[in-house]
C-alpha cells in the first residue's frame, strides 16, 4: 500500500468519507470542512499508523493533504 | 410576565417521537418502561428504563457527526429539527443573531465519556478521542444545535437536576420578555441509559427495583411505590413573543404565562417533607401569571414515585391551592414513559399542551393502591375528559429544587 493510500485510509476512518473527496492540494478545512477536533483525531490516527513522534496538534486543518504526506515521507526517510 | 407563545414542539421519547403517537400512548396509559437489553444491566438494582427507539428513522445527522457527539446531543438535534418544522420557521430567513437556545440537562453525555474513560485505562492517554472534549459536557447539545443552525444569539444551558428543562424553558421565556431574542429553542435532553449513567442514577437511591414487572414498576402516588423508572429522551419547544407569532401567522400551541422557583435547603437528595417551598414556588408562578388558584384546571405533577417525593408534592399543592386542590386533576404522565431527569420538563410541557388541545388529562398509571397521605385526584390509570385553559407543570430536583411553570391554552 502506498503512503498516500495509507494516509487516505486514516482520513476515511475518522471522517467517514471516500478517498475521492480529498483534494490533495486544497486546504483540509476548505475541501473537507475539517474542524479542530477532527484534525486532532486524524493526527492521532496518523501517529499510530506511521509510528510518528509528534504532538497531537502537530498537523493543522489549514494544511493540505499533500503537505501532510510529504511531512510523513520526510520523517520516514530520516 | 407577558405571555410567550409555544409555536413548535419536538418530542423524542420512549413513548414515541411522532407527536400523535406520543399522545396516543400517554393518553391510553401504555407503558414504555422495559427491561434494559442494550448492555448487561443484570447486576444493577434497577435495570429497567424508558428507552428511545427509532431515533435513526427520524434523524438526518451524518455518520461523520455521530462519531463526534453523544446520544444526548443526537436526540436534541432530532427534537430541534422536528420543533423547527412544526413551528414552520425558515431558518435561512431568520436573523440568527436574535435566535437563542436554552437547554436543560442533568448528567451530561456519559455513554461517550465512559467509553473514552475505558479506552484511557486500556490504551493510555492516546486512546482517548479528542472528540471527548466536545462530546460529554452538559452544554454540548446547546453547542451542537447552534452549530447545526448557525444560531448566534443569547443562549444558556441549565443544570438543575430533574428541574433542568423546565427551568430552561422558563428562563427562555423570561429572556423573550426582556427582548433579548426573537425566538428560542428551549427544552432538555438526557441519556442516562448507559452503564455508568445508570449506575449513578442507581446510587441516588430513588429508582424502582421492581425489575420483573417493568410496565407497572413506576407508581407515582401509589402506596406501594418504590421509586421512579429512569428514561432517556429530549424535548425542544419553539418559544417566541405572542406578537411575533401572530404576525407571522404561526400555529400557537399554547402560552407560557408564569414561573416560580424555590429551594428547600434541607437535604442533598430528598425534598423537604412539608412541601412549604414547593407551595411558595406554586404561589410565585400563579402571581407571575396573574391567576388565582381556582383558575387552574390541571397540574402536571413531578410524580417522583418516592414516598417523600409524592407526599411532599401533595402537601405543597394543597398548601398553595387550599381546598381547591382536591377539585382538579393532578397527573404524572411520565409514569408511562419514565423519568427523563434533566429533560422531563420539556416533555411534561408538551404533554400538558397536548392535554389542552385534546381537552383530556393523561393518566397517572399504576395507581391502584391509594396512599392516604396522597389524597388528590391523580387521574388514576384512565384519561379524563376536561377542558383545560390554565395548567401548572411541576418539576423538582435533588437538593430541594422546586420549579413551577404556568401554561395557557393556545389554539
Amino acid at each position: 500500500m502506498s503512503l498516500e493510500v495509507k494516509v487516505k485510509e486514516v482520513f476515511k476512518d475518522v471522517l467517514d468519507i471516500g478517498p475521492d473527496e480529498i483534494k490533495e492540494n486544497e486546504k483540509l478545512d476548505v475541501c473537507l470542512g475539517i474542524d479542530s477536533t477532527e484534525m486532532v483525531e486524524i493526527t492521532v490516527g496518523l501517529k499510530k499508523a506511521f509510528n510518528l513522534d509528534i504532538p497531537n496538534n502537530g498537523f493543522k486543518k489549514t494544511q493540505t493533504f499533500n503537505e501532510i504526506v510529504e511531512f510523513i515521507r520526510s520523517k520516514e526517510a530520516q | 410576565m407577558k405571555r410567550i407563545a409555544i409555536t413548535g414542539m419536538g418530542i423524542v421519547s420512549p413513548s414515541g417521537i411522532d407527536e400523535r403517537k406520543f399522545w396516543a400512548n400517554i393518553s391510553h396509559g401504555r407503558s414504555a418502561v422495559k427491561k434494559i437489553e442494550r448492555f448487561d444491566a443484570s447486576k444493577y438494582p434497577s435495570r429497567i428504563a424508558g428507552q428511545v427507539h427509532e431515533l435513526d428513522a427520524y434523524s438526518n445527522v451524518s455518520s461523520r457527526l455521530l462519531k463526534k457527539i453523544d446520544v444526548f446531543s443526537h436526540m436534541a438535534l432530532v427534537a430541534s429539527q422536528i420543533a423547527i418544522q412544526d413551528a414552520k420557521i425558515d431558518m435561512e430567513k431568520e436573523n440568527l443573531k436574535r435566535a437563542g437556545i436554552f437547554a436543560g440537562n442533568a448528567i451530561g453525555g456519559w455513554l461517550y465519556a465512559e467509553t473514552e474513560l475505558r479506552d484511557m485505562y486500556l490504551e493510555g492517554r492516546e486512546g482517548v478521542s479528542p472528540f471527548m472534549a466536545s462530546a460529554w459536557f452538559p452544554a454540548a447539545p446547546q453547542g451542537q444545535i447552534s452549530i447545526n443552525y448557525k444560531i448566534k444569539g443569547y443562549s444558556k444551558t441549565i443544570v438543575s437536576d430533574r428541574a433542568s428543562a423546565l427551568m430552561a424553558i422558563a428562563y427562555g421565556a423570561k429572556n423573550l420578555n426582556d427582548g433579548k431574542n426573537d425566538f428560542i429553542l428551549a427544552g432538555g435532553m438526557e441519556a442516562p441509559v448507559s452503564p455508568y449513567g445508570l449506575l449513578c442514577c442507581n446510587t441516588s437511591g430513588v429508582l424502582t427495583q421492581r425489575n420483573d414487572t417493568p410496565e407497572t414498576a413506576y407508581r407515582p402516588f401509589d402506596k406501594t411505590r418504590d421509586g421512579m423508572a429512569v428514561a432517556e429522551g429530549a424535548g425542544i419547544l419553539i418559544l417566541e413573543t405572542e406578537e411575533r407569532a401572530k404576525k407571522r401567522g404561526a400555529p400557537i400551541n399554547g402560552y407560557i404565562i408564569g414561573y416560580g422557583t424555590t429551594t428547600d435547603g434541607v437535604d442533598r437528595i430528598e425534598p423537604a417533607e412539608d412541601g412549604a417551598e414547593l407551595s411558595r414556588a406554586i404561589t410565585m408562578a400563579l402571581a407571575d401569571a396573574g391567576l388565582e388558584p381556582n383558575q387552574i384546571d390541571y397540574i402536571c405533577a413531578d410524580g417522583a414515585g418516592t414516598q417523600i417525593g409524592d407526599i411532599s408534592e401533595t402537601r405543597g399543592i394543597k398548601k398553595a391551592l387550599g381546598a381547591y386542590a382536591k377539585k382538579i386533576p393532578v397527573s404524572a404522565p411520565k409514569s408511562v414513559f419514565g423519568n427523563m431527569l434533566g429533560a422531563c420538563g420539556a416533555v411534561d410541557v408538551a404533554a400538558t399542551i397536548l392535554a389542552m388541545e385534546h381537552s383530556m388529562v393523561p393518566p397517572t398509571i399504576n395507581l391502584n393502591t391509594p396512599d392516604p397521605d396522597c389524597d388528590l385526584d391523580y387521574c388514576p390509570n384512565k384519561a379524563q375528559s376536561k377542558e383545560i385553559k390554565n395548567a401548572l407543570v411541576i418539576n423538582r430536583g435533588r437538593g430541594g429544587i422546586n420549579s413551577v411553570l404556568a401554561l395557557q391554552r393556545g389554539r
